[in-house]
């Protein structure tokens, strides 16, 4: 009887001795850098398990493509032609896009100065890593290939899909576009305000002096990505192209300006808010992410 | 005759959960619901332990998936004591016939509570998070649903594995 009363006198002692540990181990993981002891647990374990999830990730592609078909073949041919038409046209926007920074390092070269974005090596996507309330992926490139944290990462040319976070020799996670905590200044560009021989923008406001909406990407809890601080009287409408402005609050060039985001899928206005509310949708969806590059430098 | 669990196993139980958590649960993952795999093992592989032996393995198991993962460290060690003690104490009980089911209803109140936890642990460290309602009504219970399932169907399993000895 005592001996039982002590072993359980001793496992709540140890409950107790516990639960100060872990919330213990969580004020010194929230305090500590990125290079904290902690973190760097984190980053060994994942640089351990990279080849493990590499495999399931190679196992695990054919079964998306089949369940893609499935999933394909209860949706009508309406829905396909539009979805394959707008996916021309986002192409057809990037090309625009490439052509536009193409003309400026052309002209920059001509200045004597140099201008371009440098790509690292083309990266596969490992697996998405995080909790349930984040929005990660990991690459199979790391600081070996000159990635470092905060650095763009494109498809394509220039469709914006997410930027670098924590690094390790041979792998780098990315915080994609739709995680509620990424942010990026963007302008909302409609599509007749590009020259379509030089892909550069022709104006900066409507006919009418309008000007084009500015404001902060991000996705809500409501897991919808849109654009805030867009101002009542600035432009914004429907199918109005979004690319980054440069700018994501304080941290100025955070994002080359001129990368693709998506689309303006709606926009409204109520008397009682300060704000337009516009919601995007993304050129890229994350789930469909195989292989990416990143820009390490512009 | 009653099975005895072996601490050796249950910890390599509770291990290999782990790893199979942080390798293949994200690719199982639909939006706010993914398979506990560390919190099941826990569950089933804790409740023939002793107190003492319960919390530690329970914490051990919290601790990897902090490790292996990539969320607040601090987070999974809670849940995997909270797991630990509320298996211990139907443990206790002994009911040969109803443990599998009982232990896996144990798995999805761990589960709920460990999810309850990980929320806080967000809305402290970023001031945002989904509205609590919204997120116990779509993520949360779900999730425990999907984790009592998995866990009746993995339990039997489980306890075979952990339970090495007849003793008398």
């Amino acid at each position: 009887m005592g001996h039982k009363r002590s072993g359980a006198a001793s496992g709540l002692a140890a409950l107790l001795i516990l639960c100060v540990t872990s919330l213990t181990l969580f004020t010194i993981y929230v305090k500590e850098g990125s290079d904290g002891p902690l973190h760097t647990i984190q980053l060994g374990a994942a640089e351990v398990l990279q080849p493990m999830r590499s495999g399931v990730s190679t196992v695990a592609s054919p079964l998306d493509s089949v369940r893609g078909r499935v999933e394909g073949a209860f949706k009508d041919d309406k829905t396909d032609e539009l979805r394959l038409e707008r996916r021309e046209s986002d192409a057809a926007v990037a090309e625009l896009s490439r052509l536009r920074r193409e003309n400026e390092r052309l002209r920059e070269m001509v200045d004597g100065s140099r201008s371009t974005y440098e790509y690292g090596p083309l990266a596969r996507v490992v697996a998405p890593v995080g909790d349930q309330f984040s929005e990660r992926i990991r690459l199979n490139v790391g600081t070996r290939e000159g990635i470092k944290p905060e650095m763009p990462v494109v498809v394509g040319d220039n469709l914006l899909v997410g930027r670098t976070m924590s690094v390790t020799e041979n792998t780098s996670e990315v915080l994609l576009v739709t995680d509620p905590e990424f942010k990026a200044g963007v302008r909302i560009v409609p599509p007749d305000a590009i020259d379509p021989n030089t892909g550069e923008l022709t104006a900066q406001e409507t006919e009418e002096g309008v000007p084009f909406g500015q404001g902060l990407l991000g996705t809500t809890w409501e897991s919808y990505l849109g654009i805030e601080l867009v101002n009542l009287g600035d432009r914004a409408e429907k199918d109005d192209f979004v690319v980054t402005s440069g700018r994501a609050g304080d941290k100025e060039l955070l994002y080359p300006p001129g990368l693709l985001v998506g689309k303006v899928e709606s926009s409204t206005a109520t008397d009682i808010d300060q704000f337009k509310k516009i919601v995007v949708t993304p050129a890229v969806k994350p789930e469909e992410l195989e292989e990416v590059r990143v820009i390490v430098g512009w | 005759m009653m099975a005895e669990t072996s601490v050796l196993r249950a910890a390599v139980v509770v291990a290999a959960a782990a790893v199979l958590e942080a390798v293949v649960g994200p690719f199982l993952a639909f939006g706010w619901i993914s398979p506990k795999f560390v919190v099941i093992a826990v569950v089933f592989a804790v409740s023939g332990l002793r107190e003492l032996q319960a919390v530690l393995l329970g914490f051990f198991g919290g601790t990897l998936v902090d490790a292996l993962g990539g969320g607040l460290f601090g987070v999974g060690a809670l849940g995997g004591l909270i797991a630990a003690t509320l298996s211990m104490r139907v443990g206790a009980a002994r009911l040969k016939n109803a443990q599998r089911f009982l232990l896996a209803q144990v798995a999805g109140v761990s589960v709920f509570a460990y999810d309850l936890i990980s929320l806080t642990s967000l809305k402290l460290t970023t001031s945002t998070g989904p509205a609590v309602g919204e997120y116990i009504i779509g993520g949360a219970l779900p999730d425990a649903l999907l984790n009592v399932v998995l866990a009746y169907l993995l339990g039997g399993w489980l306890l075979n594995v952990v339970r090495s000895r007849e003793t008398r």
